[in-house]
Parts: structure tokens; C-alpha cells; sequence
């Protein structure tokens, strides 16, 4: 949940990367860390085990200045993506204000992003929310692994199976190049402040 | 595409899976080119290609179990566990409007259990939140698979009368609920009184499985000395039993140690080996005889090897 203080002008919102397995979660964030380096306003954490999977969560915080008058802070956070840790998912989820869904593109992961996409739409429903109303963002993240041959699936198909009930914006994105990535966020970021201005009428 | 390419393309689609991480999208193409090796005979070097598959699919295998097989959480840095506790709102009602009881369960959720344990210990002094902080503390320990710890902790709640009865009686109700739900057997009471032996761990040891222990070592788990690991001659042992003498002048290293105190990382010297294990402190008592006249024996029995 945001955290605004209406005297001081100051917002502090909560953004989760979520997605199945090795989608490239944690890609994004090591990408923003370093690409927006004057963004961020304190330590990335990562917490990782064997073959960099992702055991609890990442998290980096930044700051993105004066918008509209309020001092605006934001926290990324990254969720493990096996199916095991879903009761970690439901924790860094706690008090979420937006969300990128960052789906594998690789054809071989098809159904993994169908069932990530349901576990978020169930785990936020336990939080009293609707993946309808929450700001979201989709990624076809790894869109660059079919000039090594490897079957990706279309957008167009992509869009069909997860996005043609939700409608929301979708970026391809290459995260490891970075392609994609701040296009992405800015999107998400977007999304999120307009909300909060709907509930709190904050901006001047 | 003839077999060879066909070969080359599933290898290659393999090898990116598995530097992608997807290990079990990997091992199936590997199955896929083996089974199309398998199934010709007018492949050059079949065997020896068979022979090297096969070495890759077992690897990627033993990989996918130990990734996957690993129940047991690490222990976070200082800095993620601060974020982990931030992460439960005192808002919400398990956290009865306490950032500290909140933050603890929040450790605990995600597997710190040492960490979540300490915090909650420090709740027991808080008259609001002790029930919830020992009803923690003992789901803690059956997390973990110490459920005959977790008797042994209740037990010494109810001896030392930490808890009045109308307390005791609802942390009761929680640990049996608890005990059922797990499928345990054990018994909190029997025939209705209270047991007055204290439970000790059972050891997954065999007896005889032990080598002769010449010292041991453990980190302190209290007093000023907290967290220092110190090393300790054994003067005697029997089976799982290790005994050592503290000298009476050491006041604050005996001060330290409790019966009932748990140490899930000691490491045990013998002469042909070192090894690493757990063990529960089953007695402390001043010596009353004898040249060690006050000094103190220490007992530990050893509950389990990890390597």
C-alpha cells in the first residue's frame, strides 16, 4: 500500500515483478540498477541461491524527483518464480501498488506463464484486489533468443493467451540488453502514480 | 533436415535451455537426441555419443533434484531480514498492532527461523504478546522438524510456571492442534498428569555409529559472550553422552549454557575424524566430590551428524 504524506508531498509506492521461473524478473532489476544509477537511492538486495534462482525476493530502491510536486520514491521487488515458494509470493505482495508480468517468450514456457498469470490474479484476489484494477504492465521478455533458433512464441499469440481479457500495455523486451526494460517501468511507474492520484488526489 | 542437423538443432536448443537455467527443458531435449541416436543405427561413434548423453542427462538430473530438493531456507542477510519484517503490516491482525510481533512472524514466514525465534524469545517478556510469541516459537520448532524440542519447551514453560494456567491451557490447545495437523505422535500429558520428566530430543544416531570425541565446539548461545564459539575438551563419553567440566572460576561460560539449550551447529573432534552435528544440553550440575569439586559437569547428548 503507498505510503503518501500529503503535508510533507511525499509518495512512496510498491512495484512487483512477477512471472514464472527464469523469465528474467531478476534481469530487469540488475538492468535498472545499472542503467538508472542516479535513480537509485539505496542498496539493491538479492537474495539467491544455486544457479541464481531467485530464493526470497530482490529489491532496489529509487527515486525519481519531483513529480508534480510530490517527492516520489519507489520500491522494486521481485518475487521467486517456482511454483515451491508461493507462500513468499504472497508476502512480497503484500501492500503491491503495480505490477510487471514478465513472460517468457521461449515456446517451451508457455504454459508456465498461463499458470504464473492465474497464481497472481489468485494471490491478489486473497489481498482483496483485481488483476483487472491493480496497474499492470505485460513483458514478452527474451525476444532475442529467436535469432539463436530457438522457438519463440509470436506477440500475437502471446497477447491472445494472456492478454486478451486484461487488455493491459505490453512491451517486448530483451532484459539482459536492456531492450524493453525502462520502456517497461516508465509504463508501470505511469500507471501507478495515476492511480494513486485517483484514490488520493495527490498531484498539484 | 537430415538426422545430423536435426541432432545439431535439439543440441543447441538444449545447451541455451540449460544456460538459461531451464534444466528440465534441457534434459528433455537431451532425451530427445538420445532416443533419436538410440533409434539409428548408421550414426558415426553411436556408442561413445551414447556414452557422453548419457554422463549429461545424469548430471542435469543430480542438478534439477538438488535445486529442487532443498527444503530447508538459508539464512538471509541482516539487511534482507530487515526487509522481510517490514514486509507484515502491524495492520494486520496477526500482528495485534505490534510492529515486533509482526516482523517476527514475517522471519518466520520466510523460513529464518533462528532469527524469528530470538525475536520472539524477546516477546516473552511483553505481557500482551507472550501467548502469541510462545505459540510461534513452538510452530517454529515443528517447522524445522524439532517437534520433540518443542515438547521439551513447553514442558519447561509449564514446570517454571511461565505462563498462568488459563495461558498454558490455550498454548496447550495451539500445540496439540499443531501436533495433530502434522501427523505427529506424541504426548504433551500423560494419563491426565503432568509428565514430570522432561522430553530429551531422540538422537538419530545409532550408538555405536559415534567415533571417540576428544573435544567440541559450539558458539554460546546467551550472555555476554553470545554468538562466540568456543572449544571444549570432552572428559567423558557414553554413546550419544559427551561430557565436559567447566572450571568454577569460568561463573560466566557456566551462566551461559542451559539445560535445554540447542545446538544445531556444533563440530566434534575425534582423532581419525571431524565432523559436524547437533546436539541438546541434558544436564548442568555443580560437581560435589572428588578433585573437580565445584566445578561444573556439562552434558551433552549429540541428536544428530551432518557431516
Amino acid at each position: 500500500m503507498a505510503v503518501i504524506n500529503l503535508k510533507n508531498r511525499q509518495i512512496e509506492c510498491k512495484i512487483v515483478y512477477y512471472g514464472p521461473g527464469r523469465s528474467g524478473k531478476t534481469t530487469n532489476l540488475d538492468y535498472i540498477h545499472k542503467a538508472f544509477k542516479k535513480q537509485v537511492v539505496g542498496k539493491m538486495i538479492s537474495i539467491d541461491t544455486e544457479g541464481d534462482r531467485t530464493l526470497f525476493f530482490d529489491f532496489l530502491p529509487l527515486g525519481l524527483g519531483k513529480i508534480k510536486g510530490c517527492d516520489v520514491k519507489v520500491q522494486l521487488y521481485t518475487v521467486p518464480g517456482q511454483v515451491k515458494y508461493k507462500a513468499t509470493r504472497q508476502l512480497v505482495l503484500k501492500g503491491v501498488d503495480g505490477v510487471v508480468f514478465v513472460a517468457d517468450s521461449l515456446a517451451v514456457r508457455r504454459e508456465k506463464n498461463m499458470i504464473s498469470l492465474k497464481d497472481l490474479h489468485e494471490n491478489l484476489l486473497q489481498m482483496g484486489l483485481s488483476i483487472r484494477k491493480i496497474p499492470l504492465v505485460l513483458q514478452y521478455n527474451k525476444r532475442d533468443l529467436e535469432q539463436k533458433g530457438l522457438p519463440i512464441m509470436s506477440i500475437e499469440k502471446m497477447e491472445y493467451e494472456l492478454n486478451r481479457q486484461l487488455k493491459v500495455p505490453f512491451f517486448s523486451a530483451s532484459a539482459l540488453s536492456g531492450d524493453g526494460v525502462g520502456a517497461t517501468l516508465q509504463q508501470v511507474l505511469k500507471l501507478t502514480l495515476q492511480s494513486l492520484q485517483k484514490e488520493f488526489n495527490w498531484a498539484q | 533436415m537430415n538426422l545430423g542437423e536435426k541432432i545439431k538443432a535439439y543440441f543447441q536448443e538444449a545447451e541455451i535451455y540449460q544456460t538459461q537455467g531451464l534444466l528440465v527443458e534441457s534434459l528433455e531435449k537431451f532425451r530427445i537426441i538420445e532416443g533419436l541416436i538410440k533409434s539409428s543405427q548408421n550414426i558415426r561413434n553411436r556408442d561413445g555419443l551414447l556414452e557422453k548423453l548419457s554422463v549429461r542427462i545424469e548430471s542435469l538430473k543430480k542438478t534439477i533434484q538438488r535445486l529442487d530438493g532443498s527444503n530447508k531456507p538459508p539464512e538471509a542477510s541482516p539487511d534482507a531480514q530487515s526487509l522481510m519484517k517490514e514486509m507484515y503490516s502491524f495492520d494486520d491482525p496477526a500482528a495485534k498492532g505490534s510492529a515486533s510481533l509482526g516482523g517476527a512472524i514475517a522471519l518466520a514466514k520466510f523460513g529464518q527461523y533462528d532469527k524469528a525465534i530470538e525475536e520472539f524469545n524477546r516477546l516473552l517478556d511483553q505481557d500482551a504478546l507472550r501467548l502469541d510469541a510462545a505459540k510461534n516459537i513452538l510452530w517454529c520448532w515443528l517447522e524445522q522438524n524439532y517437534a520433540d524440542y518443542a515438547v521439551s519447551l513447553y514442558q519447561k514453560w509449564r514446570k517454571a510456571g511461565m505462563f498462568p494456567p488459563s495461558e498454558i491451557s490455550v498454548i496447550q490447545n495451539y500445540f496439540n492442534d499443531l501436533i495433530k495437523l502434522k501427523g505427529l505422535n506424541l504426548e504433551l500429558e500423560i494419563d491426565g498428569l503432568e509428565s514430570q520428566q522432561t522430553v530429551e530430543p531422540d538422537s538419530e544416531l545409532d550408538e555405536d555409529e559415534l567415533l571417540d570425541i576428544n573435544s567440541t565446539r559450539f558458539a554460546l548461545p546467551r550472555g555476554s559472550r553470545e554468538g562466540e564459539k568456543i572449544e571444549m575438551e570432552v572428559s567423558f563419553q557414553s554413546g550419544q553422552y559427551i561430557r565436559m567440566i567447566i572450571p568454577r572460576k569460568e561463573k560466566e561460560l557456566i551462566e551461559s549454557i542451559k539445560p535445554g539449550d540447542l545446538f544445531k551447529d556444533m563440530v566434534f573432534y575425534s582423532s581419525m575424524a571431524i565432523f559436524s552435528g547437533e546436539g541438546y544440553v541434558s544436564s548442568r550440575s555443580e560437581i560435589s566430590a572428588g578433585p573437580k569439586k565445584g566445578d561444573t559437569s556439562l552434558e551433552i547428548k549429540i541428536i544428530k551428524v551432518v557431516s
